[in-house]
């Protein structure tokens, strides 16, 4: 019998790094696997993070799979697992199975924009294939950033989105008006209305809570993209990671298999409960 | 290869099969279930719809996927739980419940294969039983491609003739099992085979219910998304998730974790049947969810049963047992709603 994929591969913590706190914290943890295994993952897709007596927990990966000194995930303190995991320290084991899920085609953008559009730990998912595209720079058109979150705490990558910018066009946001702020007041949607990114040649990518995508999406057909040109990730509560569990379904797709990444051609064609 | 073997002689046919774990229905209580025959002598195949179908054999209500336990250094360990060795010989299987079997095959057969299922499954052999009469007066297994003599997913099938039964070997399985007892058996006659024929199709005309249209009910359902209809259907739900939990088609499952000890660490982790009736089932640790009122999830059960189990798998995601009707306690009934749906303006 073939790899018994309900099996979690261990993998040590090796660093954590606090990146918002507060009532909404999120850390990022890089880890490594404690033995060599076949693990290789695309951009967008996501793993189980396992805390044992815990439970699973579905998780983007947020490093670029250029990376292959570890693995890097951010996370949002919200439920059971992943208050477990913001409980962990350096050098403690947690469980890994994966990669789950389709990926960003990020092969059919080359010589194109790619305009990412990231709302509070949104960004997790859109960093890894924000760092891919980075890497391999010359094979893709202008690179833009806009990113925003409730207040300035609450950005995630704050040291990395500062040094982003000499790379990259990056734009943020906070919700509302606070003192020393200098980018932009308002709603992430709003940020895109306001910087007027072109749809000539340009794919955006954009993640985040589910009211913000669907704000941002308007906004992008305001200003001419093409559904085609629309990409997003979507949530939903996982069990198995393999189509199999039954939770995760949006009509006939498991979005553990079929998605996490949509085109908004295809996202709308679905019926929408997500 | 068609065999008869006299009644007389069905125990002498189960003694032998030792080297099985052999289940058949078991009235229990007023209530009928497959459990592990324990006298051959007292066997009786004349069982109604047993509560919970073979399914639960295959696919246990609740199995260990692995152990886990920190080592005294303090490094987690885990240790993969696969089912042990269990051939295993069911009698008495209903025809729709074996179809089911095919059904829950497709998704745990999809790549990756679920190893817990298949090493249940790959040991288990169905022997059949022709419905005449029907097990249940909800039956409507004709109006969902089967029928009470179907062979689907089925070893051996037997239908009764009275004093004898008719034994229909299907697969090597099933020859194997006839093997194991190969002087019981009589080859059937012709005369045999034209009593079976008689019986089968009598068989048929004793199904008493019916979903009228069925062929169009994929495409009205997907323009049904968004009505009211859900709503009103689903009003008397109580969300019990019975009509879940005794579906032999039904296959969504949970993963947790359950600790024994928590210093040291130890526990495993278990999978159990879930349903998707129950509000946690789909909402996220935020609170929001995708499917947050009994319409949506009513409507999520017809439509998951009725469309996207067609779009992805070609096939109805149901065998027509009867049993969500039959024992819903608010009455809430599948063939009426599909009926309601075909009418649907």
């Amino acid at each position: 019998m073939n790899e018994n994929i309900y099996i979690p591969k261990l993998a040590k913590i090796i660093k954590i790094k606090e990146e918002v706190s507060g009532s909404r914290p999120i850390k990022t943890f890089r880890t490594q696997f404690i033995e060599k295994n076949s693990f290789s993952h695309q951009c967008g897709q996501c793993a189980m993070l396992s805390v044992l007596g815990k439970g699973e927990s579905m998780i983007s990966i947020s490093s670029s799979p250029f990376e292959k000194d570890f693995l890097q995930f951010s996370i949002l303190k919200m439920g059971r697992v992943t208050s477990a995991l913001h409980e962990t320290e350096v050098g403690e084991i947690i469980g890994i199975r994966g990669p789950y899920g389709n990926n960003f085609p990020i092969e059919n953008w080359k010589g194109k924009n790619l305009i990412f559009i990231g709302g509070g730990i949104g960004l997790a998912p859109i960093w890894s294939v924000l760092h891919t595209a980075l890497k391999k720079k010359k094979d893709y058109g202008k690179l833009t950033l806009i990113y925003g979150a409730r207040t300035s705490k609450d950005l995630v990558f704050k040291e990395e989105l500062e040094k982003l910018n000499e790379k990259m066009n990056v734009h943020l946001s906070v919700d509302v008006e606070e003192k020393d702020w200098k980018g932009y007041v308002g709603f992430v949607p709003q940020n895109v209305t306001d910087k007027k990114p072109s749809p000539d040649n340009s794919i955006s990518i954009t993640c985040g809570p589910p009211i913000m995508i669907k704000f941002v999406i308007k906004a992008l057909e305001e200003l001419g993209f093409e559904d085609g040109q629309i990409y997003t990730t979507v949530e939903n509560k996982m069990k198995c990671g393999i189509g199999k569990c039954g939770r995760c379904n949006i009509g006939k797709h498991y979005i553990c298999k079929d998605g996490p990444v949509y085109s908004w051609a295809e996202l709308k064609t679905l019926p929408q409960e997500y | 290869m068609e065999k008869i073997l006299t009644k007389k002689s069905f125990p002498a046919w189960i003694k032998k099969l030792q080297s099985y774990t052999v289940y058949s229905p078991e009235k229990q209580e007023n209530l009928w279930s497959y459990e592990v025959i324990q006298n051959p002598d007292k066997l009786n195949l004349e069982h109604l719809n047993t509560v919970l179908a073979p399914k639960k054999i295959i696919y246990p209500q609740r199995e260990i996927f692995l152990q886990f336990n920190t080592s005294k250094e303090g490094k987690p360990q885990i240790k993969e739980v696969l089912p042990e060795e269990h051939p295993a010989v069911i009698f008495g299987v209903r025809p729709c419940d074996a179809k089911a079997i095919t059904l829950t095959d497709k998704v745990f057969g999809e790549e990756p294969k679920d190893p817990y299922y298949w090493s249940r499954r790959n040991q288990t052999i169905l022997v059949g039983l022709t419905c005449n009469p029907p097990p249940s007066p909800n039956c409507f297994c004709l109006s969902v491609g089967g029928s009470p003599h179907s062979k689907e997913g089925l070893d051996i099938l037997m239908t009764d003739m009275g004093d004898k039964y008719h034994i229909d070997s299907l697969t090597k399985k099933g020859e194997k099992l006839i093997k194991a007892a190969e002087n019981l058996f009589k080859p059937a006659s012709s005369k045999d085979k034209k009593e079976l024929e008689k019986i089968q199709r009598e068989s048929e005309k004793k199904i008493k219910r019916e979903v009228k249209d069925i062929k169009n009910i994929p495409d009205k359902l997907k323009d049904m998304f968004e009505s009211p209809f859900w709503d009103e259907e689903a009003m008397s739900c109580i969300r019990c998730g019975i009509c879940t939990y005794l579906c032999p088609t039904c296959f969504c499952f949970d993963i947790t974790d359950e600790l024994t000890s928590t210093l040291p660490l130890k526990g495993k982790r278990v999978r159990t049947w879930d349903t998707c009736q129950f509000p946690d089932f789909t909402m996220h640790s935020s609170g929001h969810n995708p499917r947050p009122d009994k319409a949506s999830r009513l409507r999520q059960r017809m439509l998951h049963k009725f469309q996207y189990h067609v779009e992805n798998y070609q096939d109805y995601l149901c065998t027509g047992c009867g049993r969500c009707i039959s024992l819903c306690p608010m009455g809430i009934d599948i063939i009426e709603i599909l009926n309601k749906v075909i009418d649907h303006e």
